[in-house]
């Protein structure tokens, strides 16, 4: 076994798992192949004929809604000679047409022309286009499961997951949101776990990203991340499954905080939810505001931001990221949403771009650890105690609860990682 | 973009055009921010589309949509000298040619000017690796007591769908 106890323990992980292309491998078997993995989201195909071409772990997938309005996850591959069905990020269409030798498929998989059917002596429905062995959505967010033994989507959930979830859709007046104002791919010379760990790490923020503070020092993350230890309220949870968020709301001072932009532009924003919700709900909503946090293993919600962490090598990622837009609200709002999106994600955000050279610094530090490791086994390890003496518990839930800068999420993720790389329940 | 022959102006103002792209490449390829800055408008658009510019950017998602403040974020974060993107800054040169100028409104001094751009970046910051970015850069300049000044700036990368490595310094 690749990652086993030798290479990981409550404390500490040892930097060879994040470079060495063995792990790798075994990675996109085990975490993106036999578990659920995050693919997009019902809106991005509003109508029937719409698709668009994802990544689930290596495996190149489509996200289409089909002739019948069924949204379905199907390999980007012709099930002849395997060439690439789609090119383009997405489009629009009846059906798809292999350019090889002109095999036809419907936009549910299914073969349907062969060009000189005389030597063809197959049935068609043998040969549909592959796909995973489950596919399921939790308010939109559609989910595979490419080897079909990962239990169900509620289980992975948990209701840890769920809630995450729900509290970012909850922000709506209509209780929906839409991914469909284009997708911005980083592309990060590091490994793909260092993203879901700094996406989720609030003891880097006063370093990483001191030059952002310095500089947009109207922003809300001062009150949630940056006071003094002992003054700052803010959580970090591990909700169990490998899902884990920044609890900001303890550190928020007004309602609407999150926002970042003056109550008179919010106003829109904030009747609309009222009239949805009623004053008191309403209320309660925007004093929480979206959630920080990662659904195991690829699907960042990063408050009104959506990111989906891509792996392609062991030292190279994709983190795409889209603004979350709110439906029932109007454009106005909505396109702050989308400037406050261009400034936190993507290669030219005032915030990523510090969190990327940061990772690629590790990757290259990293580099030697699997050999280092052979030479001596204590060289090459990384700490993940911070805050293991006074992280607390809760039988109930299953939750751990700590100060936000303490690496509660590190251990959540590594928690799971070892249980999904090992096989175990 | 337009596809017209370019504009007809005077041989001396179409070489003072060229000499100010010059001057501002050589200013963002050395990271001289307060100078570079001190070539735009106060209602400059500085923009970079996720394709071809063939779209609102108010409507969509952008690498980069900067207006006047959000520019002036932008720099003042560069100036802090902990970001640590481009900390320290890329090493870079870069080439602004076949120049054309699209349009010229000689009495209002307003010129679009149409250049390709092919840029290597040492990003020694980060991965050491030397990066390449190529596209077309419309900028929209306008004359402000007698000198020319960037009113818009647009670059269209020949990438700019993909997936980008960090985009940090001034492009």
């Amino acid at each position: 076994m690749i990652a086993d106890d030798s290479r990981m323990g409550p404390e500490r992980v040892h930097g060879s798992l994040y470079v060495d292309p063995a792990v790798f491998t075994e990675e996109m078997c085990r975490v993106f192949g036999r578990g659920w993995v995050f693919v997009g989201h019902d809106s991005e195909v509003p109508e029937r004929g719409d698709w668009v071409t994802r990544r689930l772990g290596r495996e190149p997938v489509i996200l289409v809604r089909d002739l019948d309005g069924e949204v379905r996850v199907l390999a980007n591959r012709c099930a002849h000679r395997g060439t690439t069905l789609c090119w383009a990020s997405r489009g629009h269409g009846r059906s798809w047409q292999c350019t090889y030798h002109g095999w036809t498929f419907s936009l549910a998989g299914e073969l349907k022309g062969v060009p000189y059917p005389g030597g063809f002596h197959r049935l068609k429905s043998d040969l549909g286009l592959d796909r995973p062995a489950q596919l399921a959505r939790y308010r939109g967010f559609v989910f595979a499961d490419l080897g079909g033994g990962a239990g169900t989507l509620e289980e992975h959930l948990g209701p840890g997951g769920r809630e995450l979830i729900d509290r970012l859709c909850d922000l709506s007046p209509t209780g929906q949101i839409r991914l469909d104002r284009g997708w911005i791919g980083h592309r990060i010379d590091a490994n793909w776990k260092m993203l879901a760990e700094s996406d989720n790490d609030a003891y880097h923020l006063g370093w990483v990203h001191a030059s952002m503070v310095a500089s947009a020092p109207d922003t809300y993350y001062e009150d949630a991340v940056l006071g003094a230890e002992e003054a700052n309220p803010s959580l970090a949870v591990d909700h169990g499954g490998g899902h884990f968020e920044l609890d900001f709301r303890p550190s928020y001072k007004a309602d609407g905080a999150w926002l970042g932009m003056s109550s008179e532009k919010a106003e829109p924003y904030v009747r609309a939810l009222a009239r949805a919700r009623g004053a008191e709900r309403a209320g309660s909503l925007l004093r929480a505001g979206p959630p920080h946090a990662l659904i195991f293993p690829n699907l960042f919600l990063g408050e009104m931001n959506i990111a989906i962490i891509e792996p392609v090598t062991s030292s190279r990622t994709i983190h795409h990221h889209t603004a979350v837009m709110l439906e029932g609200v109007d454009e106005t709002f909505n396109r702050r949403l989308l400037r406050q999106s261009e400034a936190a994600l993507g290669p030219a955000s005032f915030i990523v771009p510090d969190d990327a050279v940061t990772a690629e610094r590790m990757q290259r530090a990293l580099a030697a650890s699997p050999t280092v490791r052979d030479v001596r086994n204590d060289l090459g390890w990384m700490d993940l105690s911070r805050g293991l003496e006074r992280e607390k518990a809760d039988p109930a839930s299953g939750r751990r609860v700590g100060h936000v800068t303490d690496e509660i999420t590190n251990r959540a993720f590594w928690r799971q990682y070892r249980r999904v790389m090992q096989g175990r329940p | 973009m337009n596809a017209e022959p370019a504009a007809r102006v005077p041989e001396a103002v179409r070489h003072e055009i060229e000499s100010f792209l010059f001057y501002e490449a050589r200013l963002a390829d050395e990271s001289r921010y307060a100078e570079w800055e001190a070539l735009v408008t106060d209602d400059v658009h500085y923009w970079v589309p996720a394709g071809p510019a063939d779209y609102d950017p108010a409507s969509r998602l952008s690498h980069l949509n900067d207006n006047r403040a959000r520019l002036a974020t932008r720099i003042r974060q560069l100036k802090t000298g902990k970001r640590h993107a481009q900390s320290p800054p890329s090493l870079m040169r870069r080439v602004v040619s076949n120049v054309e100028i699209l349009s010229a409104d000689e009495r209002d001094g307003q010129y679009v000017i149409g250049s390709n751009l092919v840029l290597y970046e040492l990003a020694h910051q980060a991965t050491g690796e030397l990066r390449v970015w190529v596209g077309r850069v419309t900028h929209r300049l306008r004359r402000i007591d007698g000198a020319l000044r960037i009113a818009a700036k647009t670059v269209e990368l020949v990438n700019a769908a993909e997936p980008l490595p960090n985009l940090a310094f001034l492009i």
